[in-house]
């Protein structure tokens, strides 16, 4: 996975969000009473339905947009969104499935040593920010690449970021930073 | 300003006669400067032989204090409003800072950092507080003073995070880059406020070792540094004898008490922990420790580890004890001499055990009621008997695995992915049992899953038609309420929501009553100037009219532009006829209601009819844009009248019933009134209304036309 070590780390997508539309108006009184796990929020005005198949939360709104988080992968956003827009159709609204695209993607991933964050910071001075009264976390943001990544003193590292391919070549990007401030472990 | 090169001869050499202020050329004799300005400070004497300088002292910051003319009279001016905002951040900054103890020093560098985020137009749609605390705090940091965030977010009863955000995108955009925080610079400013007394300053040392040592261990990374120095000073404090309780540390150091135990276990699980206090005074030891979080995380790692391989060490056992039972169970079978006529029913009690055995393995199967399962596990439950009967025929294990790998080749095809759980199991207990075959029967259920997640896991471009490939529509259906179901989920949620429902309805019904009043408002979002058109025959009345409404500018003498606009009627009027009735119509509508809402001294009466003609009015033009243009006045006034009867139950609802009659006559005549005026002449009416207004004695103002009554 990465140019300058043997072992491959191991990147693991927790979640993806994508959002679609269905192009009609979609009342929500008739999905939230008569669908099976549906939560009505009419404050917000939205619809939150719970797939179990893949495994996906979607937020539907009566405009027809609709966003799904929860997936663990693209295809299985997509798949997760499709099934949705098959059980709106059963529902008896006409839709039509368009516009898909995936917002935004989660990954985790561990590095096999600690990280100095105070010396990761110094190194890298505009582009990361840590603040320890804040959060745990050194943050460090690629523009180009419109990734987010932030690290924790453990190793372990959350990238955030428009796609899983724009993940991976981040976490690519950041290796040699990290692996010069790392702190070898004792054990 | 001095003159370099003649610009004649081009010769350098230039005198310059300081006393009649001009520079010649000695070369060829030629004026090159008459009246140079010199730029230096005179002196004059003033009353008692006092010599002062000229000149006035102006401040960097714009003009904050406008010069004081002749009786310092306060100019209709003012100042301008990037003085004000920055001369408002300074005192805001003084104020805070002084609770803070900051020094002067500081503060200015505070008020600089706020002129540079206002001139970057950063303080918009942030609250100047938040900005100020975000400034002070940045200089905080940079001077290295022991403020903490928390102390700014107390002093202002603001969320820290909030100002934490501020602060970061200051910090950003400022390019300032903030130094770290160091726990040291908190260690004084803590022990201070626990007051030791004399032996503040020893505490303190002990306890700037103890954070050295932490941070040695890798305990300070991603943690608040306050929570850090609490635990320090504590153990220094109880080192030094000092009895201070977990309370008054937590008192000062502003972190909660769990966080605080917490850090002082991980104290406790260093090496460091272990010396005596003599012995951590005089020595450091050289072995530094990981963080205790990965510490931890490695722990949780090796913990699943254990307990994996205690499971599988379980499974061996069971299956082992298994094979042992069945062993058993045949050889009593075949030892047990079999039993005949008399005896044949106990034999059948014998065999519904057996059944028992092979029911238990085809009741998973049923549950999840797959063919296939049956199938194999009838397979399988045969194969097991096989391999049992070989094995106690020839009793050599390895035979047994070959045919029992042979039966699982066999199966194989169908068991794709979890070959893996099932390969170690077989290796291990060397042939098929029950426990085995239910594994499998669940393997058999993962499998068919994830056939099912291959399948439906194509890629269809989206052209706005859904893809119904692959989607199992029976599962779909299942999402879906029958009914009853339905009926039933309905009456829970109306009960649920019963409060939001009311309130929707009464809405509703608001919106209504308000549509058929006519005064419906469609969304208060929407701006209400909108309802107000001004027409205007020529572009500079518009801008008049404008003006006067929205009273915009304090530079503006309005009289005199009143006074201006009402000098050049008389032209006006003439271009007024070519407007369409419906247009005057809606010009005096305009006007009407706009003298209505500067008339608030009329008397009740008046107001009330007034307020009923505006309704008359305000219908004006629907009515008249819907009837063609009128030649006769009574069919017109009938119309009116007709349509006004309606609209008077509309009326009536809003006012009190007397105004009735005088709201159709007034409305009536009135319009009546307009009919004969828009016909004929524009301008008599006009100077009508001028002469009624005079009549009644209001302020003259550009709207002429006033209710006639």
């Amino acid at each position: 996975m990465d140019s300058s070590n043997d072992e491959a780390l191991d990147i693991i997508v927790t979640n993806v969000v994508a959002t679609f539309r269905t192009r009609c108006h979609l009342n929500l009184r008739t999905i939230a009473l008569e669908g099976i796990n549906v939560i009505y929020k009419p404050e917000v005005g939205k619809v939150l339905m719970k797939l179990r198949k893949p495994k996906i939360t979607a937020s539907i709104w009566s405009s027809g947009k609709i966003i799904c988080t929860g997936a663990t992968s693209e295809d299985e956003a997509k798949l997760g969104a499709r099934r949705l827009a098959r059980c709106l159709q059963k529902l008896g609204f006409k839709v039509r499935f368009s516009a898909f695209r995936v917002v935004n993607v989660l990954a985790v991933c561990s590095m096999p040593f600690a990280v100095h964050l105070i010396d990761f910071t110094k190194n890298n001075r505009p582009i990361a920010s840590y603040e320890p009264e804040l959060h745990p976390a050194a943050t460090y943001r690629i523009k180009n690449l419109k990734a987010t990544i932030q690290v924790f003193s453990t190793g372990s590292i959350t990238v955030t970021g428009p796609n899983v391919q724009n993940v991976a070549t981040a976490v690519e990007q950041v290796y040699p930073l990290l692996f010069e401030c790392q702190k070898p472990l004792c054990k | 300003m001095s003159p370099g090169v003649c610009r004649t001869c081009g010769g350098s050499d230039i005198d310059l006669d300081q006393a009649r202020g001009s520079a010649v050329c000695t070369g060829c004799g030629s004026v090159l400067e008459d009246n140079i300005i010199v730029s230096e400070v005179q002196f004059v004497e003033g009353s008692g032989g006092v010599s002062s300088a000229v000149g006035q002292f102006v401040s960097s910051e714009g003009p904050v204090k406008a010069p004081v003319l002749g009786s310092g009279f306060h100019t209709g001016v003012g100042k301008e409003s990037r003085a004000q905002t920055l001369q408002s951040g300074k005192r805001q900054i003084q104020n805070l800072g002084s609770q803070l103890q900051l020094n002067q020093h500081c503060l200015d560098t505070a008020f600089n950092f706020f002129k540079m985020v206002v001139s970057k137009h950063l303080t918009r749609g942030r609250k100047t507080e938040n900005v100020i605390a975000a400034c002070l705090y940045l200089v905080c940091r940079t001077e290295g003073t022991p403020h903490m965030l928390l102390d700014l977010s107390d002093l202002l009863q603001v969320n820290v995070y909030i100002l934490g955000k501020t602060f970061l995108l200051l910090a950003r955009e400022l390019c300032i880059n903030a130094p770290a925080i160091d726990p040291c610079l908190y260690i004084p400013r803590f022990a201070h406020m626990l007051e030791f007394g004399v032996k503040t300053h020893e505490v303190s040392m002990t306890a700037l070792r103890l954070v050295q040592r932490m941070k040695r261990d890798w305990m300070h990374t991603g943690r608040r540094p306050s929570g850090l120095c609490g635990a320090a000073l504590l153990v220094a404090a109880r080192m030094h004898k000092f009895h201070r309780t977990v309370k008054d540390v937590i008192s000062v150091v502003k972190v909660c008490q769990a966080t605080l135990r917490k850090r002082l276990t991980e104290f406790e699980d260093t090496p460091t922990s272990q010396l005596t206090i003599d012995e951590f005074m005089r020595v450091d030891l050289e072995q530094e420790c990981d963080p205790p979080s990965f510490t931890a995380g490695q722990h949780k790692v090796k913990m699943q580890q254990l307990e994996q391989e205690l499971a599988k060490k379980l499974d061996e056992v069971e299956g082992e004890i298994s094979t042992y039972k069945d062993e058993i169970e045949t050889e009593l079978e075949r030892n047990h001499p079999k039993l005949r006529g008399v005896y044949a029913a106990y034999s059948k009690e014998i065999d519904p055990q057996e059944e028992d055995a092979s029911s238990l393995t085809s009741d998973p199967e049923e549950r999840r009621s797959v063919d296939v399962e049956l199938e194999a596990a009838a397979q399988h439950l045969t194969q097991d008997f096989l391999c049992q009967v070989i094995q106690e025929e020839t009793e050599q294990g390895k035979k047994t695995d070959d045919i029992c790998k042979e039966g699982e080749a066999g199966s194989k095809p169908e068991e794709a992915g979890p070959s893996r759980q099932t390969a170690p199991l077989v290796s291990i207990l060397g042939k098929l049992t029950n426990a085995a075959s239910l594994d499998l029967q669940e393997s058999f259920t993962t499998l068919k899953d994830t056939e099912t997640d291959n399948q439906t896991a194509d890629e269809q471009p989206d052209g706005g038609e859904l893809d119904l490939d692959g989607i199992d529509d029976l599962e779909i259906e299942k999402y879906i309420l029958n009914e009853r179901e339905v009926q039933v989920k309905t009456e829970l949620w109306m009960k649920q929501n019963e409060e939001y429902l009311r309130e929707q309805k009464e809405k509703e019904e608001r919106i209504k009553k308000e549509k058929e009043e006519g005064t419906y408002k469609e969304k208060p979002k929407k701006p209400k100037k909108k309802a107000e058109q001004i027409e205007a025959s020529t572009a500079g009345e518009a801008i008049a009219r404008m003006l006067e409404k929205k009273k915009i500018s304090s530079k503006i003498n309005y009289d005199v532009l009143r006074d201006l606009n009402r000098r050049g009627k008389g032209s006006e009027t003439g271009s007024s006829t070519s407007d369409t009735p419906t247009g005057a119509g809606r010009k005096r509508l305009t006007r009407r209601r706009r003298r209505q809402k500067t008339n608030n001294g009329g008397d009740t009466d008046r107001g009330l009819a007034a307020t009923a003609s505006i309704m008359g009015k305000r219908l004006r033009p629907l009515i008249s844009t819907s009837t063609p243009k009128k030649k006769k006045t009574a069919s017109e006034a009938e119309n009116t009248v007709s349509t006004t009867e309606p609209v008077k139950e509309v009326v009536s609802e809003v006012q009190a019933p007397p105004p009735d009659p005088t709201t159709e006559t007034s409305s009536a005549h009135v319009d009546e009134e307009e009919e004969e005026e828009e016909e004929a002449e524009p301008q008599e009416e006009e100077d009508q209304c001028v002469s009624a207004l005079q009549l009644i004695g209001d302020y003259g103002c550009d709207v002429d036309e006033e209710e006639v009554f």
